[in-house]
């Protein structure tokens, strides 16, 4: 015998679906598994929507279905639900778009060289010198130097990146 | 006002459908004929300034609301109109009006007024709606839209700074989704004023907390609020300074309306007020700090947004007429003041000491930037004074932790005037190089350059006609308060819908 009901089941899968996209956002430096996390989270919220609407034993919400004063479940969440997953579909598939042209620009979708470099662009944009520390960081240094002239040229769509455009 | 104007009365839906319309019309008319395709977008947003004010004097401020697609709330949508609602819903056109992109041309001038149109319709959504569900997939679009708009400069930093804003944004929606689920769980309802009908009931309680912090996090992505807001700095920095202006001005003031009628219908708790209280209180350090630290004027300005949107939260978290009062002033000022910044940040791109002996070659930029601080700082005679003096003495009458507050608000106001002056002396200081623009920008047009005189006319208006626009504000912030009003407006029948336990 199952000590769980099957709300406490399907309720734990959705949380965790969420703690576990959340935390791989948090934890992950790579672009694209940021996106595939996101996407597991949408999943884990769009579920705790449906599970909003459920009752035990019900059926589907369809009219004609079953014989009047059948217990059916809310169909509020379930067309909820069809636009929170379009919307989460259309963000993501931005983000992907996006993240293409990050690629093409830097050449990399590591986050954590990613900032480095806009930092650096950004400062060099505003003409001002990096705000970092002057000292040495104790240990092994987080990320090996950005060879310089690796990267900056032209994307496909025919796009400038910064330093040629400056 | 005539029998004419009375028996015509424009929906209120109308001034969202029609940039919709217009955005996804500019692609196909564009190609037709390129003036009628320019002129389609500026077009629209005239009529939609028209049908607001229209709004305003058919019904004279008094509050009603309309279903969509007459299916009746609580099932249906409904559109809640009133002084509040239309305050901000007139903003969204004008202010789109004024950083409208005249200066690109072509292909990527049809794009980005097509997004900026989306994102007018959906802003104005979010102010009219009245309903939680509605309000969210009205908030995705002006992600979306915005999302578009930040990456609108096509270099590789902007692509990285929108991507990280990006997904920041999706995970607090996705936050708020979750705070909406909770909601419906515990109330079987999504219109705000039967929400506000139950919530005694059902929602002052852990749970119910916990669903506010929820929504809280999702809606202060845009609201710049404290623990969300590292793609402020980023996002400002790389983008145009007209979609910094409309991010920092316009989109942030509507997720603080969100907010607010969350908190004033809702979530009407002394908990939820402390801990927006205390967002407030740590996003207004932090932002003044980094302001103070940054050595770039949009940067500078970005940061101090996210300390004046933190001043912002703590004039709402004050309970009744005049916490709503002083959010309502202080958010309007710094909606005016921050959108004239951004315009002279437009052309004053780079750093600071490049700005050296500006003052003096174009006088007029030069005094506009010396009033706006000074507004900022809160000078005597003009609104910024009377906006932080209503927060100051309502912090005042209120407890410990307000009293805290209150405390921080006048060390950071010294911290303000710091880095602000800073920047006057430099403006004014002998000789000093050519101006740099900010590279990667377009040369502003000749449009652009009124926008920051045009806001500091408003800005001189507004201290001139003080005692008038503070009592239509408190007429606003009575309005705002008036929960049984609300409900009443939205369920006009004396019998209210039945709550989720006494279903059939």
């Amino acid at each position: 015998m199952i000590p769980f009901s099957l709300e406490t089941i399907l309720y734990t899968c959705a949380i965790g679906m969420v703690v576990i996209g959340v935390f791989g956002l948090v934890l992950s430096n790579h672009l694209l598994r940021m996106v595939l996390a996101l996407s597991v989270a949408e999943a884990g919220g769009n579920l705790l929507v449906v599970l909003a609407g459920y009752r035990g034993g019900a059926i589907a919400p369809i009219i004609g279905y079953a014989a009047p004063g059948t217990l059916m479940v809310d169909p509020v969440p379930q067309a909820l639900v069809l636009t929170s997953i379009v919307i989460g579909v259309g963000v993501e598939a931005l983000a992907v778009a996006i993240l293409i042209r990050v690629y093409r620009a830097y050449g990399s979708l590591d986050l954590r060289l990613l900032v480095e470099r806009m930092q650096g662009d950004m400062a060099k944009a505003a003409g001002i010198p990096r705000t970092t520390s002057t000292h040495a960081p104790a240990g092994e240094r987080p990320l090996p130097p950005i060879p310089v002239g690796a990267r900056h040229q032209p994307d496909a769509v025919g796009h400038l990146a910064p330093e040629v455009q400056s | 006002m005539n029998s004419s104007a009375l028996a015509w009365v424009v929906n209120p839906a109308l001034p969202i459908v029609l940039p919709l319309l217009a955005a996804f019309l500019l692609g196909p008319v564009t190609r037709v004929s390129a003036f009628v395709g320019r002129l389609l977008g500026p077009l629209t947003l005239a009529i939609c300034v028209w049908l607001i004010g229209e709004l305003w004097l058919a019904h004279g401020g008094e509050p009603f609301a309309v279903a969509i697609g007459t299916f009746a709330a609580p099932l249906g949508i409904v559109l809640y109109v009133d002084r509040i609602a239309l305050l901000f819903a007139a903003a969204v056109p004008i202010f789109a009006l004024l950083f409208w992109p005249w200066e690109v041309s072509g292909e990527r001038a049809t794009r980005e007024s097509a997004l900026l149109l989306i994102l007018v319709a959906s802003a104005t959504g979010l102010a009219l709606s009245g309903d939680i569900f509605n309000i969210y997939v009205f908030y995705e679009l002006v992600a979306v839209a915005s999302f578009g708009l930040a990456a609108s400069n096509a270099t590789g930093q902007a692509y990285v700074a929108t991507i990280r804003y990006l997904l920041q944004s999706a995970t607090g929606s996705l936050l708020a989704l979750i705070g909406i689920a909770i909601l419906y769980l515990k109330t079987g309802t999504l219109t705000l004023a039967h929400l506000a009908e139950l919530a005694p009931s059902t929602l002052h309680d852990p749970l119910g907390l916990a669903a506010f912090a929820l929504l809280l996090i999702g809606f202060g992505v845009k609201a710049e609020m404290f623990p969300v807001n590292t793609w402020v700095p980023e996002v400002y920095a790389t983008a145009p300074a007209r979609v910094s202006a409309l991010l920092a001005g316009l989109v942030s003031k509507l997720a603080v309306l969100v907010v607010v009628r969350l908190l004033v219908l809702v979530f009407n708790q002394p908990e939820a007020s402390q801990l927006l209280l205390v967002l407030g209180a740590l996003g207004m350090i932090s932002g003044e700090l980094s302001a103070w630290r940054a050595r770039d004027f949009s940067r500078m300005l970005a940061f101090s947004s996210i300390g004046q949107l933190g001043m912002v939260f703590i004039a709402f978290a004050l309970p009744g007429e005049i916490g709503v009062l002083a959010g309502l002033a202080v958010a309007l000022h710094h909606l005016v003041l921050k959108s004239g910044l951004f315009a002279l940040a437009a052309r004053w791109g780079g750093s600071m000491e490049a700005l050296a002996g500006l003052g003096r070659r174009s006088p007029l930029a030069g005094a506009i930037y010396v009033l706006f601080a000074l507004s900022m700082i809160g000078v005597p005679p003009l609104p910024g004074f009377w906006a932080k003096l209503v927060v100051l003495v309502a912090l005042a009458q209120q407890g410990p932790l307000e009293l805290a507050a209150m405390g921080a608000i006048l060390v950071v106001t010294a911290i303000e005037a710091n880095y602000l002056f800073r920047l006057a002396v430099v403006l004014y200081r002998k000789g000093g190089a050519a101006a740099v623009p900010a590279s990667g920008v377009p040369a502003p047009a000749l449009g652009a350059g009124l926008v920051a005189p045009l806001l500091c006319l408003t800005l001189l208006a507004a201290t001139v006609a003080i005692v008038p626009v503070t009592e239509g504000l408190r007429s606003v912030a009575r309005q705002t308060v008036d929960v049984a009003g609300y409900v009443r407006t939205v369920f006009p029948s004396a019998q209210p819908p039945l709550a989720r336990k006494e279903w059939p």
